[in-house]
């Protein structure tokens, strides 16, 4: 379950100005085994949020209540250091998260995963970014969360990867959530039940994902003919 | 799927701090060849070289109740464990910034687990010189080692309470690092670890006591050696303040800003 209560989040820019709200007053409530679509215009605060629930930044006003274990936003790469090989950031990566009974296993599946080959034990640095994403989509797949978070980054790597990856995560998402953010419909409907549309600092809730989608994009239909005009 | 249980507060930190420690110790031995053995030979040459031309300039070898050597070794290696615990921690934060992401690490993790892996190295270094030491027939073991070993730990706390409080200044107001490197060259020749203060004249020995490593460096050395007659004025309790007023500011700091670094 996550709660997210109250939560006003800005960005500060160089000379301590404060920019506008970000987000502005959100409130919502996101039962256990539900998945849900974030879906909104381009710096409406997608990904502003996607950081909130997954604790990498905090809000400056109200709370992000977690009582379930939630990962990191799937596919992050930035986590690596490259002078060490893709073994030693997994086993790292375990111990973070506390599976020290269980880093064998880890590192077999995300092995068995990301399928890199002997490159698996040669530095980071060495990867193309496709090895990377692999390895962190592996990564993110290896451990049992409650809820996933994703921030447009379910889709990577060639063709039959995209596929594989495709039918991981399907399993995953009978068994746990997923909150996503994605301006690719078919993977939105596919994958979550309900919609939070997200609009110059508000955000609405929608129980279908498919009624958000529609909103949004009524909304959308609004705006280009005038901006056509 | 919360049947793996969600861990206690403690439970976390702990293995973040064993996963950095690994990771630290493997980035600093791996990193390039032979860096285990350079982290172990570039102490024990620096302080080769300084009893060398010592040696050579012959003067000023009156330090009252110690041998000169083992003298020497106790004052660098201490100030090396201050200087090393609270420099390298200095830009942990910023070399662990990507870790954030993963919201389990929190900025502290990396300046304390740094600071903790250069007092082990320096332990390991201080070691192989008493070893050294007493296999070349020289007094270098502590008379009270107990008292050695306690003095050794708060060297390290007012290392680490540095690190902490510097940490974040760094962090905030980046200018300050040129700082701190221009202040440690100083600060290592007034803190008695190679020149003997006791040779100053008393009116600046006065001042030159407000510096807490001074204080560290003579209290170990009353350890080590029973019959040393340290300069008058160093008191215990002066460093314990310095410690525990830097170890509560820096964790206060830590506390108040710790948003505003993860988000940098």
């Amino acid at each position: 379950m996550i709660e997210v209560r109250s939560v006003y989040k800005r960005y500060h820019t160089r000379n301590h100005q404060s920019a506008d709200w970000v987000l502005r007053d959100l409130n919502f409530h996101l039962p256990p085994g539900v998945s849900l679509g974030v879906v909104g215009g381009n710096g409406v605060g997608k990904s502003t949020l996607l950081r909130l629930i997954g604790g990498m930044d905090h809000p400056d006003r109200g709370e992000v209540i977690r009582r379930c274990r939630v990962s990191w936003p799937i596919g992050l790469t930035g986590g690596f250091q490259g002078s060490m090989t893709g073994r030693q950031n997994v086993k790292f990566i375990a111990r973070i998260h506390g599976d020290t009974d269980r880093i064998q296993q880890v590192i077999d599946f995300v092995q068995d995963f990301a399928e890199i080959g002997k490159a698996f034990d040669e530095p980071i640095k060495t990867y193309s970014s496709g090895m990377r994403s692999r390895l962190a989509f592996g990564l993110s797949l290896a451990f049992e969360f409650d809820v996933y978070l994703s921030d447009e980054a379910t889709a990577t790597g060639d063709a039959s990867f995209k596929a594989k990856a495709k039918q991981a995560f399907d399993e995953r998402v009978g068994k746990a959530s997923i909150i996503m953010v994605s301006h690719s419909e078919g993977i939105l409907r596919d994958l979550c039940r309900a919609g939070l549309w997200l609009r110059k600092g508000e955000a609405i809730w929608f129980d279908d994902i498919a009624d958000a989608l529609a909103a949004y994009h009524e909304s959308i239909g609004q705006v280009k003919p005038r901006k056509a005009a | 799927m919360s049947s793996t249980g969600i861990r206690s507060p403690w439970q976390v930190t702990w293995s973040v701090w064993h996963a950095l420690f690994m990771r630290e110790v493997l980035a600093r031995t791996m990193g390039n060849r032979l860096g285990w053995f350079w982290m172990l030979a570039e102490p024990v040459a620096f302080i080769a070289i300084m009893v060398g031309i010592r040696e050579m300039m012959g003067r000023i070898r009156l330090v009252t109740g110690a041998e000169f050597i083992p003298w020497l070794i106790v004052g660098i290696t201490a100030f090396f464990l201050f200087r090393e615990s609270f420099t390298r921690s200095l830009t942990a934060i910023e070399a662990n910034q990507a870790l954030f992401a993963y919201r389990q690490v929190k900025p502290i993790d990396p300046v304390l687990v740094r600071s903790t892996m250069e007092a082990v190295l320096k332990s390991v270094v201080l070691l192989i010189l008493m070893i050294i030491g007493v296999l070349l027939g020289m007094d270098v073991l502590p008379d009270d080692p107990l008292g050695a070993l306690f003095l050794w730990c708060l060297i390290w706390l007012l290392g680490l309470g540095g690190a902490l409080v510097m940490s974040i200044v760094v962090r905030l107001v980046p200018d300050t690092q040129h700082v701190v490197g221009m202040l440690m060259l100083p600060m290592f020749m007034l803190s008695g670890a190679v020149f003997p203060i006791q040779t100053m004249p008393h009116s600046i020995q006065v001042y030159l006591l407000y510096n807490p490593m001074l204080h560290a460096v003579e209290l170990l050395r009353l350890e080590f050696f029973s019959g040393y007659t340290a300069i008058s004025g160093v008191s215990l309790g002066y460093l314990w303040h310095w410690s525990l007023t830097m170890l509560a500011l820096g964790l206060a700091l830590h506390r108040r800003f710790e948003s505003r670094l993860k988000a940098q």
